[in-house]
């Protein structure tokens, strides 16, 4: 055998997991209804049959493979429109590059639709920041997400975008970079791509070639590439919420509508309290800002800090910095407002109250 | 009956359909198409004797229906590029490019090289599949792997220019 021969053999083997399995199968002869080109006259009362003697046969069965395999909302990813991603040979752009932007979807909006796709798949391109050549990375690797989809779609549908001309300082550590595309397929035939960095800045943004963010997910996506699973988001705490802070919405509001807890972080323990409204009122009354992702400080007396984490039912925290006399006082990462004078008596009383 | 063969060689089939079609829903149509179920309730016998009879339904099932549809349109994202040489990624990337050219090929030339090098089956089992001479089968796998061959010099590692 030449050397084509056993490249092509090799080839097939290396794609020998991406075909559907028993389970899909049976979950298919037991579930999709799916249009036929040749419509026999035997179809119609064979496939009533077959449906009944599938889910009665193989009831067990498939219980048992759909265990071991994908979760059963992902069961038939190629199913809707037949769209399949293959991830590009190189990066061809500086990151963050996506191929194509988003189309069929609003991706101007949104980092990802508000719902779950049937199917992703990661593709990275890794190398370092301190190569002369920022890009054509080659393609370094690839796999396909196996659960996790929910928890995706709810991570980075919620990525605090960017204002127009915002920029920010980043630190210029050098280190191994690694550029990941990831492909999605949704039901309804739409696809689409968004890129994300794991850098050691965690600076490089995200973005879907519409829309950016400021939100860093690189390591988390570098962990689902290893795991092959999209990791489930940690419970917002102010140990955790590093540079996985920031939520969509924050650009226009101090504090987006819909938080369902606040975690006042103090030097050794947070705080979590109820019955904030007036303090998100007043935050979100304030005169706001681009913000710049930094303060100066003046002269005065003994500095106030605070750190607010407003929590939500789904999606990232909001992190907002209180800070008496740096100017700006407060930030939320994407705005910032000049004085904390009416808000700090409110963050005082809620910590009298028990 | 059906769940015993499908625990016994769905998978199997279904991985010789995602190797012709290379899309996990065509796989699973190619796969219902061929009547699994109707052929395992008529014909009886155990499931090494269906695996067989099924695999030569899902081949014909694949020519047949590729041979009906042909729309001319390959959805690909990858993006035209050239390998810079002697390093690992491009040696990936080439067996993207390898196997995006298998699904290139005609459908008849894909079953062949499937069968011969997936499934591992001489030629003459082939040809008894395809229901073709074996000289056939011999010409069939030599225009597909110099298709192969024309995609490998085309896609062959480039200097990258440093200065």
């Amino acid at each position: 055998m030449n050397e084509i021969e056993n490249d092509i053999g090799r080839v097939m083997a290396e794609h020998d997991a991406e075909a559907p399995g028993a389970a899909d199968l049976l979950y298919a002869f037991g579930h999709a209804p799916r249009p036929r080109r040749r419509r026999a006259r035997w179809y119609v009362p064979l496939s009533a049959g077959l449906a009944v003697a599938a889910v009665a046969v193989g009831s067990i069965w498939a219980g048992q493979l759909l265990a071991g395999r994908q979760g059963g909302g992902t069961k038939l990813g190629g199913v809707g429109g037949g769209v399949r991603l293959t991830c590009p040979a190189r990066y061809a752009g500086s990151a963050p590059w996506v191929p194509v932007k988003p189309a069929g979807v609003d991706g101007r909006h949104r980092l990802v639709p508000q719902r779950t796709p049937n199917a992703a798949l990661i593709c990275a391109y890794a190398g370092s920041n301190t190569e002369e050549r920022q890009t054509g990375w080659a393609l370094s690797g690839r796999r396909s997400l196996t659960s996790g989809l929910a928890g995706l779609a709810g991570q980075l549908a919620w990525q605090p975008g960017l204002l127009p001309g915002q920029d920010f300082p980043c630190t210029l550590i050098g280190g191994p970079q690694t550029n990941y595309l990831i492909g999605l397929t949704y039901r309804t035939g739409v696809r689409m791509w968004v890129a994300a960095t794991d850098d050691p800045n965690a600076c490089v943004r995200t973005s879907n070639g519409e829309f950016t963010s400021f939100g860093i997910v690189g390591v988390t996506v570098t962990r689902a590439f290893a795991t092959g699973r999209w990791p489930t988001s940690p419970p917002a705490s102010c140990a955790g919420h590093g540079p996985g802070a920031g939520r969509l919405g924050q650009d226009k509001a101090m504090v987006p509508a819909g938080s369902t807890s606040l975690i006042i972080c103090l030097r050794h323990r947070d705080i979590v309290k109820s019955g904030y409204h007036a303090l998100v009122s007043s935050l979100n009354r304030l005169a706001t800002r681009p913000s710049t992702h930094g303060c100066s400080h003046s002269q005065g007396p003994g500095a106030l800090r605070y750190r607010l984490l407003f929590t939500y039912s789904q999606g990232p925290a909001v992190l907002v910095l209180i800070q008496s006399g740096c100017h700006p006082e407060i930030d939320n990462l994407s705005l910032q407002a000049d004085s904390a004078s009416t808000i700090i008596p409110l963050i005082q009383q809620l910590l009298k109250t028990k | 009956m059906l769940a015993e063969f499908v625990a016994h060689s769905g998978d199997r089939l279904l991985r010789v359909g995602y190797q012709l079609t290379h899309d996990r829903a065509a796989a699973q149509d190619l796969v219902q198409g061929a009547r699994v179920y109707d052929s395992v309730r008529r014909r009886g016998g155990g499931p090494e004797d269906w695996y067989a009879y099924l695999r030569r339904a899902v081949i014909n099932e694949y020519v047949r229906t590729r041979r009906l549809r042909s729309t001319g349109e390959i959805v690909t994202d990858l993006v035209p590029d050239r390998p810079v040489a002697d390093c690992p990624e491009d040696r990936i990337a080439d067996r993207s490019q390898l196997w995006a050219a298998l699904g290139a090929l005609s459908e008849r030339q894909r079953a062949v090289l499937v069968l011969r090098y997936y499934e591992g089956l001489a030629d003459r089992e082939i040809a008894s599949l395809l229901g073709c001479r074996e000289a056939s089968v011999r010409s069939l796998a030599s225009r597909g792997l110099a298709a192969m061959r024309q995609l490998a010099v085309a896609s062959a590692p480039v200097q990258e220019d440093r200065a």
